[in-house]
């Protein structure tokens, strides 16, 4: 891009390039270094996690708790998976429902809000955002009963529709601010410019904002989509019918009064966990996928 | 009374017409194996009774009534809920739950003989009564009565079976030899060569399980009477001797392993593993010992159980469980609720039941023959325990804990030090008075709670429409009087626009239930009941009376305040590292986020399982598996911190417990990590550049083009951060409840136990606007200063 004005001799040159370079791949080593250690201690409670789900449960009480099993085992996997009572692959079907239509929803009416709030000038436009942000500070146990006694007048309860709907209906206060914040950096000549071609506000919004906004709209969408797939409350307070069960509803069978069924869990905790950590590993790519801004100054 | 059992009958009568298709909602908190039993007797129940369909819903019992109660406000509850003696009384005493003793004499048909309640075991019957009437009609017992023994490990000591004359008592009396419950257990106990102990003669289920076993053997309650309670006896001597007792007997003695000596196995894998010979707890471990003893002939023991000791002074007495169906008030169908709960908590439910070996059966005759007592049509695998015969035979000497509404939350207050107890970090005699003191005001105010005017709901709904007036008014003040000029009326119109959604949302989703919430902080309201009106009530007992609240405030803020900006850096550390341009830096990101993917159940158990104090993680790490290995000086380091038991407790001790917290709260970093990771994207190359050319160094590059440029959501990550966190309880909730000693108890937590435990939600919505409040305080003064955050695109 900017070319580098020499104007030192050569040796000094040298000399300072390669005590740059020592400093580049002294950080760079050190920073990989950290990242290593780091990412051991990150992972250790996803290793014990592991640890006990390939252990037989009457291995589990002998052993330490992290210690690897001796003959690791795939039959908790299998019963998790084959259990008539706790139906994974229903419940899966149904996980996966819910967390895309309600991804959907979030994507598309938090990125509308959000475009008004950090792009257009509208009356009573800051108040109304700390309102919004009011929305976010009140505990939801002293609302849940209220809002459980709204759904159930509209007939909604034991159904998907309490958990998808309102996800259309704004996408929630978190979401509309992330999205604000990364609106508000991105520079204001692109939309006044498209604005004196004479573009509408939505197609500025869809036209210039949003190919802009591919990172953070990854982010809100995978947020979403890993919030509502370990979401435990919602489906719990809302479905009542076994076939309408999410996987996370279906983990909590293991973990009865009396017996906790710790290989069981551990081994449908990791089984639910596979599909969101790859969709990660995908999707990361999109959040960091450099967005090129041209402009600023 | 009389009216709602007239009531009652007429609706037996009336649904007695018309026998039409209809469906019974039924609803339990058992797992999984019991699951299955229930499913099948449930299939075996529609088809004798032709035209009644039974809908299945289950739940963990840990949430089960928060979403009974919620449903019963909606007025969507089942129409059979499984109940148990320490619940009942919260729905029936509102009249949430129909009395049962009505439907006793309504012959349901005329082949089935007559119900008889007299065949169920009296206690269990009593225990789920109230003034007279039955509420629950009892499907189990289970006396704690009962003792696993590991027969190789008596025979060593000459023993067959533990003596059936055996006593027990606070001190040992050698003279008697086996038949002293001390004596015994100093026999079975095993050392090695350093005198470390290995092998224990007795561990119980569960350590209050041994202290409330001491308390009632020696005569003593924990309060003054089990239905109502008035006098908390916490500080009864006798109680304080039983609490100490049961600690002595774990840390001092050395006869039973401490929850130190587990070691991260529960009580029964210290049986099944041979280190314990005997292992107290109810029958209904049996099928899990099943599975888990494995034959002689490949390395397991023969075992069978036998009847806990009496008190040397000649009392016996056991806690005890059990449970029943309740049928619910608004049933539309009683009759054919009451056919269900009769199948279920009678003969066909009960001898399923028993055959699965699940629940010993709440009606005598049932529990004395085969399936539950075994016989010569017994599969060989279930001859095991013989000697079944002993559940039917304690019976008449258990004690239930006591049942009142309001014992949960006095219970909670004056056991709150057991656990330092427990470790002994504390005696007994110095915190049990000063617990049971505040538990004895804490009940004194309640019960003195004054009979309030009912909630006026007219004049709550005008103020309801004020406040929304008042707060539409305040976001529209500063625009009267505004001239726009077309294009700013464009721009306005097109705003709305785009908001709509969220308007639409705000009003109908979460306005009205915002403005409830706000209208019961003024109100006490049990959630059955119509609300009262309290007036500024709540408030002010939260000021002056509630000892948790300032506690739970004071913990919510010193989390918060630690836990936020550490969370922050950590985030912001991250996001650069994974910034970099590395190979397989994709796996490095997803590795850093895996702890935030985790399913929250499993999580708290995991992080339940690497605190543990011995045989965790953390303290292995520390200071070795083997407590000398491990980092070297860390006992030095650590030395205030360390239990009586060598190790740090990090969650059983006031003084790490908050501290554990803020450190499992780091895994959660990801989050934040993900977002600064995507602002940083947003930082343009040619910015460094520039920065470089000009002479900045590495740190003044960060500081002058980074922060600035991705300020924007390092500003949003500490804002939603401190809102957050500061709304934080699952993992209290949990993971240690609350303790100990309330070192954990969140304000949000507090607020929970207030609306779901103790029924006072209206106390609960005034905690959760105080901390609205102190939120949006927080919130607003990080809005104001809000200087240091840099719009690329802001309005010039």
């Amino acid at each position: 891009m900017a070319t580098v004005p020499v104007d030192l001799t050569h040796a000094a040159a040298k000399k300072s390039a390669d005590k740059a370079q020592f400093a580049e791949r002294f950080s760079r080593g050190s920073a990989l270094l950290t990242l290593f250690v780091g990412s051991v201690v990150f992972l250790i409670p996803f290793y014990v996690m592991l640890a006990i789900a390939f252990k037989t449960e009457s291995e589990l009480g002998k052993t330490d708790i992290w210690s690897w099993p001796k003959n690791p085992t795939f039959e908790n996997f299998q019963y998790v998976i084959t259990n008539p009572n706790v139906s994974f692959s229903l419940f899966l079907r149904n996980t996966i429902f819910i967390s895309t239509f309600t991804t959907l929803g979030v994507l598309l009416s938090s990125s509308l809000v959000a475009y008004a709030f950090a792009r257009l000038k509208f009356a009573g436009r800051d108040r109304l955002f700390l309102l919004l942000l009011a929305t976010m500070m009140l505990p939801g146990i002293v609302t849940m009963i209220p809002t459980y006694v709204l759904f159930a007048k509209l007939g909604w309860v034991n159904s998907f529709r309490p958990l998808i709907i309102p996800a259309f209906f704004g996408g929630g206060a978190f979401n509309i601010f992330l999205l604000r914040q990364f609106y508000l950096g991105i520079p204001r000549e692109l939309d006044e410019a498209a604005f004196l071609d004479g573009a509408s506000y939505f197609t500025i919004f869809s036209r210039i904002i949003m190919p802009l906004s591919g990172p953070v709209l990854a982010v809100v969408g995978m947020f979403t989509f890993f919030g509502t797939w370990k979401d435990f409350n919602g489906p719990l307070l809302y479905l009542n019918d076994p076939e309408l069960q999410t996987n996370e509803l279906g983990l909590s069978t293991y973990n009865a009064l009396q017996a906790s069924k710790w290989h069981l869990i551990m081994a449908g905790s990791v089984l639910v966990m596979i599909p969101i950590v790859i969709l990660f590993f995908i999707g990361q790519r999109y959040f960091i996928k450099g967005i090129v801004m041209t402009g600023g100054k | 009374m009389l009216s709602r059992l007239v009531l009652s009958i007429g609706a037996v009568c009336l649904a007695a017409l018309s026998l039409a298709d209809v469906t019974i909602r039924f609803t339990v908190w058992d797992g999984d194996e019991a699951s299955k039993v229930l499913k099948e007797e449930i299939g075996r129940f529609e088809k004798a009774n032709p035209g009644i369909k039974v809908k299945y819903e289950r739940n963990d019992y840990a949430t089960y009534f928060e979403k009974l109660l919620t449903q019963f406000a909606a007025g969507v509850a089942p129409d059979v809920a499984m109940m148990d003696p320490n619940n009942f009384q919260r729905f029936s005493k509102r009249g949430a739950v129909l009395p049962l003793n009505p439907f006793f004499n309504t012959a349901v048909d005329k082949v089935s003989p007559p119900f008889d309640i007299n065949g169920y075991y009296p206690s269990i019957v009593k225990a789920h009564s109230l003034d007279g009437n039955l509420y629950v009609l009892p499907r189990d017992i289970a006396p704690m009565s009962i003792i696993y023994y590991n027969k190789r490990l008596l025979r060593e000591i000459g023993l067959e079976k533990p003596p059936e004359d055996w006593t027990w008592d606070y001190v040992p009396h050698p003279e008697k030899g086996h038949s002293d419950f001390l004596t015994l257990l100093k026999n079975l106990q095993k050392k090695r060569a350093d005198g470390k102990v290995t092998g224990w003669g007795y561990v119980p289920g569960w350590q209050d399980l041994l202290t409330d076993w001491a308390v009632y053997s020696i005569g003593a309650y924990y309060c003054d009477d089990a239905a109502n309670p008035t006098k908390v006896y916490f500080d009864d001597p006798r109680v304080i001797k039983a609490f100490q007792f049961s600690a002595d007997l774990t840390l001092k003695d050395k006869l039973a392993p401490s929850s130190f000596d587990q070691a991260g196995t529960n009580a029964r894998q210290m049986f099944t593993q041979q280190k314990v010979a005997m292992y107290h707890t109810g029958i209904w471990d049996t099928p899990q010992l099943r599975t888990e003893i494995p034959p002689v002939s490949k390395g397991g023991f023969e075992w069978d159980i036998a009847m806990a000791p009496a008190w040397a002074g000649g009392i016996r007495s056991y806690p005890t469980g059990g449970s029943g169906y309740s049928i619910m008030a608004k049933t539309a169908h009683p009759k054919e609720a009451w056919l269900l709960t009769q199948w279920m908590a009678g003969g066909p439910g009960m001898l399923a039941m028993a055959k699965a070996g699940i629940a010993q059966p709440a009606i005598k005759k049932i529990a004395l023959q085969e399936p539950w007592i075994p016989g010569p049509n017994t599969p060989a695998d279930q001859q095991v325990p013989q000697n079944r015969i002993i559940t039917d035979t304690s019976e008449p000497f258990v004690k239930f804990a006591p049942t009142g509404l309001l014992w949960s939350e006095i219970n909670t207050i004056a056991r709150q030090p057991a656990g330092t107890i427990y470790t002994g970090d504390a005696k007994a005699a110095d915190v049990l008075p000063r617990s049971n003191k505040i538990a004895q005001d804490r009940l004194d105010t309640l019960l003195k709670e004054q009979n309030l005017p009912e909630f006026n709901w007219v004049v709550g709904g005008a103020v309801g429409l004020l406040l929304s007036a008042v707060l539409i008014g305040w976001v529209y003040w500063p625009e009267r009087g505004i001239k726009r000029t077309l294009r700013q009326k464009q721009e306005n119109r097109a705003g709305y626009i785009f908001i709509l959604p969220w308007l639409i949302g705000v009003v109908v989703f979460t306005a009205g239930p915002m403005i409830f919430s706000l209208l019961m902080s003024v109100s006490e309201w049990d959630i059955i009941r119509p609300a009262r009106f309290r007036g500024l009530g709540n408030y002010q007992e939260m000021a002056s009376v509630d000892p948790t609240f300032w506690t739970s405030l004071r913990v919510t803020l010193v989390y918060t305040l630690v836990s936020v900006p550490i969370g922050m850096v950590i985030a912001l550390s991250l996001a650069l590292l994974l910034n970099l341009k590395v190979k397989g830096i994709a796996i490095w990101r997803t590795c850093y986020y895996i702890p935030a993917m985790a399913s929250p159940i499993a999580g708290s158990l995991i992080w339940l399982k690497l605190f543990q104090p011995e045989g965790g993680l953390l303290n292995a790490v520390l200071f070795g598996a083997d407590g000398k290995s491990g980092i070297p000086f860390m006992r030095d380091v650590f030395a205030p911190l360390i239990g009586a038991n060598g190790q740090i407790n990090w969650l059983q001790n006031e003084k790490t417990a908050l501290g554990s917290f803020i450190f499992m709260s780091v895994f959660g970093a990801g989050g934040g990590m993900v977002i600064l990771l995507a602002a940083l994207q947003g930082v343009p190359q040619y910015y460094y550049e520039a920065a470089t050319l000009d002479g900045a160094g590495p740190w003044r590059r960060f500081r002058n083009v980074t922060v600035p440029l991705i300020s924007p959501s390092l500003f949003f990550t500490m804002i939603t951060g401190f809102i957050g966190t500061f709304q934080v309880f699952s993992n209290a909730y949990q993971m240690t409840q609350g303790g100990p000693n309330n070192a954990t108890m969140f304000l949000v937590l507090h607020t929970y136990n207030n609306a779901f435990k103790l029924l006072r939600m209206g106390y609960a919505a005034s905690l959760a606007w105080v901390l609205f409040g102190v939120i949006l305080i927080f919130t607003v003064i990080q809005l104001q200063s809000n200087r240091f955050v840099h719009y690329e695109g802001s309005e010039r």
